[in-house]
């Protein structure tokens, strides 16, 4: 009861729920979703990722902020009450997100550099810098793109290859600590500062969307696009791959496993309503993907269409420089039949051209599928230096990349310091400011590591390899546990103690039948693929070549990314071994003392 | 007689001669191509006999200032092979001897020192204005003592540390508020106890949710 009083609230729900619509939004939407989209058939990957939701997503959602709300304890506390053996799920959330705050934030350091640098007359991404003697443009340059190069020389400063280490890129090192310093401001004073801090987190990027949508569809172009990615490709259906991409997708969009959601659920007052609290969210994740996928691609359309034209005008440039044309005899309309009209008249001659005749096809461009990092700071910079006052939307667009991450980083962040601030030892020695303040200066240490030459590349292990495969394994054995263990029955009598209504069926069904099926089909798909896949491999950036080379891992880091994965996961069965001796130390003990009593 | 004749051939045979210098591909001849539409679009000028008078006129000036002499002239620079492209050869021939052709490497230097203002006279810029095999000198970058990116940087994290620090002074002062008003309070604390422990009455309670006035279930 004591604790009840002492434990910090929100302000109001509204608070609770921007928390978690900042949170679950994030670089994700923007991202992953739209490629996906891509990749498995427009407008028909709506269908398996919304049965996806339904069946997964939301009931899991649903489950999590029961149990936070209930318990009124970070991770760690919650699992060790529901059932004292499983108390290792929430030691291995925690060490999930801490993997996840070490690296998410060098995002936001990247989009505080980008940031920064639209600030002048020319962008830098927009034309490659001249070499020393001034005769060209720097080779690295003139064989990738503009784009590719600031990101991988002035940004990274990249290496050839993991093995490759050097020093810290200063730039990307204070823009890391800026970072670090605006998080530990926003939860300094707990969910107090936080809860004020959501309200714009997860209000502004809307802003900036619709801002953005406007300018899209209004670019010249941006139709062939959004007409792209709602072309349904039904076919798709049929591929498993379609289905196993929509599940992670919810998985992973909504931030289910990382204790997240479970502390903010443990600051709500304990009758608040997450039921509908937790569809809203859902709904509301969900739509913001779909949206900043049509926002994505009427970019994406203008962008190929600006590159189709321009190789128009090259080629166009190209046959009346060889042929010696007068200037408005072509065209970008006929270029085409020019082509085959020259071929037919002057074949010869047009067999000179060689291989510098391009073939310029729409299509092709708009098939480039990104994801990742690679879309958000090369693709969308390459579209952003095209468009008029590409300064301002440069800005824009960095500040809601900004937000966006600051909101996943809050829920990251304070996925750690609640179960930590929630273990008696720490709070009694250190208040949450001290706490709060240790755990960001940590954090920042160690992400130092990540602004190296090579930091690009641990970077992406640990985005592919820290939380995916953890995550799976910890959703699964808190759905198994809530079911099973500690029973459907008593967490239907917790639910109804603080809503005043009984579980509706489908929550029943789904939680207990649907979603530990179809995670354990998940998991069972990861680790086949990661066994069928070889030994794992990364992008390299050659500079020779100007583009990424796929490497092998050598055999330290693969043995880095098993400690990754095992980190995470060995937490469950080593706690419950522990809980379990400690247990029988104190039985055995007890029977000991009652034994001298007795013979006293 | 002979004199006349003489005169009548060298008049018929000079420009036979200067065509015979001014071959395509020639080895001191230079290829320009002018793109006037793609410069101009609308007001897109026609490139006639006049242009190409105005051509070889700035091509002397450059001659001229590259040599620093007064002696070229508008003879001296022999045009042929115009196409419909708008591109044509040319070469330059020495004031002193006029077969005799200044060698490419030269009027290259010559090209490169005057490009602005050849450039200029035809409204055209380096790309639209192309001597082939000349390459333009770019323009070297501008470096600032402090890169912009840095000011940027400096203003925001001057605006988070003032930040911190309204931040710590305000949870100061509110600590401090706190305790003069505990000092006031506890005197009341004190009387309550005792007004507590005089009626017998335990006045701190246990909260009971069961009895608040607020709705059972706090709305979204």
């Amino acid at each position: 009861m004591g604790k009840d009083a002492a434990r910090a609230e929100w302000d109001n729900p509204m608070q609770f729920v921007l928390a978690c619509v900042s949170y679950a939004v994030g670089l994700g939407n923007v991202w992953r979703f739209p490629y996906l989209c891509q990749m498995h058939g427009g407008g028909g990957f709506l269908i398996p990722y919304m049965l996806m939701l339904v069946l997964l997503g939301v009931p899991l959602f649903y489950m999590e902020l029961a149990i936070g709300q209930k318990m009124r304890l970070g991770s760690i506390g919650a699992w060790r009450a529901i059932s004292p053996y499983l108390g290792g799920v929430g030691l291995a959330s925690v060490v999930t997100s801490m993997y996840l705050c070490l690296y998410y934030n060098v995002i936001n350091a990247w989009s505080f550099w980008y940031l920064f640098h639209s600030f002048q007359s020319v962008l830098p991404w927009a034309e490659c810098p001249v070499n020393s003697n001034l005769t060209g443009h720097v080779e690295e340059c003139e064989r990738a793109t503009p784009t590719q190069y600031f990101f991988y020389r002035e940004t990274l400063d990249i290496s050839g290859s993991i093995e490759e280490n050097g020093g810290i890129h200063m730039g990307q090192a204070l823009c890391l600590l800026l970072a670090w310093i605006i998080v530990y401001l926003f939860i300094v004073k707990g969910v107090k500062s936080t809860g004020k801090v959501v309200y714009f987190t997860a209000t502004f990027p809307y802003l900036v969307l619709i801002i953005y949508l406007i300018r899209g569809v209004t670019l010249h172009g941006a139709i062939n696009g959004v007409k792209y990615m709602f072309t349904p490709k039904m076919e798709q259906l049929a591929n498993p791959t379609t289905w196993i991409n929509a599940a992670t997708q919810v998985f992973f969009s909504l931030g289910l496993g990382f204790g997240s959601l479970i502390a903010f659920a443990s600051y709500n007052q304990y009758n608040n309503n997450f039921e509908k609290q937790a569809i809203v969210v859902s709904m509301v994740n969900s739509s913001t993907s779909i949206f900043a996928s049509i926002v994505t691609f009427s970019i994406y359309g203008f962008k190929a269409t600006f590159n189709y034209e321009s190789c128009l005008e090259r080629v166009r440039l190209l046959l009346l420089n060889t042929f010696d044309l007068a200037e408005d005899t072509i065209s970008l309309e006929n270029v085409n039949h020019w082509i085959a009209e020259l071929n037919r008249t002057q074949p010869e001659q047009f067999a000179s051209l060689g291989g510098r005749l391009e073939t310029c096809d729409l299509e092709a461009e708009l098939d480039t599928a990104v994801e990742g990092t690679g879309l958000a700071f090369i693709v969308y910079s390459e579209a952003i230096k095209n468009m008029p006052v590409s300064q301002l939307w440069s800005v824009l667009y960095f500040i809601m990349l900004l937000l966006l991450g600051m909101g996943s980083m809050l829920g990251n962040v304070i996925a750690v310091i609640t179960p930590l601030s929630d273990l008696k030892f720490i709070s009694h020695y250190m208040s949450t400011k001290t706490l709060n303040g240790l755990v960001c200066l940590f954090c920042l240490l160690l992400g130092l590591g990540f602004t190296t030459r090579s930091g690009n590349y641990w970077f992406t292990m640990f985005n592919d390899y820290g939380a995916t495969f953890s995550l799976l394994f910890i959703v699964l054995i808190e759905v198994i546990t809530v079911c099973y263990i500690y029973g459907i029955k008593r967490f239907e009598k917790d639910v109804k103690d603080m809503l005043g209504h009984r579980l509706n069926w489908y929550w029943k069904i789904m939680l207990a039948g649907v979603s530990p099926i179809l995670l354990i089909a998940l998991f069972i798909f990861y680790i086949v693929n990661y066994i069928q896949g070889g030994t794992p491999t990364y992008q390299a950036w050659n500079k020779e070549l100007g583009k990424s080379v796929v490497t092998e891992y050598p055999p330290y880091a693969q043995a880095f990314i098993g400690l990754l994965l095992a980190s995470s996961v060995c937490c469950i069965p080593l706690t419950a071994l522990y809980t379990y001796c400690k247990k029988r130390n104190l039985a055995s003990g007890k029977r000991e003392r009652t034994v001298s009593t007795v013979s006293a | 007689m002979l004199v006349r004749i003489l005169v009548l051939l060298y008049l018929a045979g000079a420009p036979a001669l200067a065509q015979t210098l001014c071959q395509p591909n020639a080895s001191n001849g230079c290829r320009v191509r002018i793109s006037i539409k793609t410069a101009l679009g609308n007001q897109a000028y026609e490139w006639n006999e006049n242009e190409m008078f105005l051509f070889r006129a700035t091509m002397a000036f450059a001659m001229r200032r590259y040599y620093k002499t007064e002696t070229y002239n508008v003879d001296n620079i022999i045009m042929c092979n115009q196409t419909l492209r708008v591109s044509f050869w040319f070469v330059v021939t020495s004031p002193e001897n006029s077969t005799m052709l200044i060698p490419k490497a030269d009027v290259e230097k010559a090209v490169r020192m005057s490009r602005h203002r050849i450039n200029n006279a035809f409204l055209l810029t380096d790309r639209t204005l192309e001597f082939l095999g000349i390459h333009p000198t770019l323009a070297a970058p501008v470096n600032p003592d402090t890169p912009p990116w840095l000011i940027v940087f400096g203003v925001v994290i001057g605006a988070v540390f003032a930040g911190i620090i309204a931040l710590l002074v305000s949870s100061l002062l509110q600590k401090r508020r706190k305790e003069k008003g505990m000092m006031e309070d506890g005197q009341d604390e004190e009387d309550r106890q005792m007004k507590g422990v005089e009626n017998d009455n335990v006045l701190d309670g246990i909260y009971n949710r069961g009895f608040t006035d607020d709705d059972r279930f706090t709305k979204l």
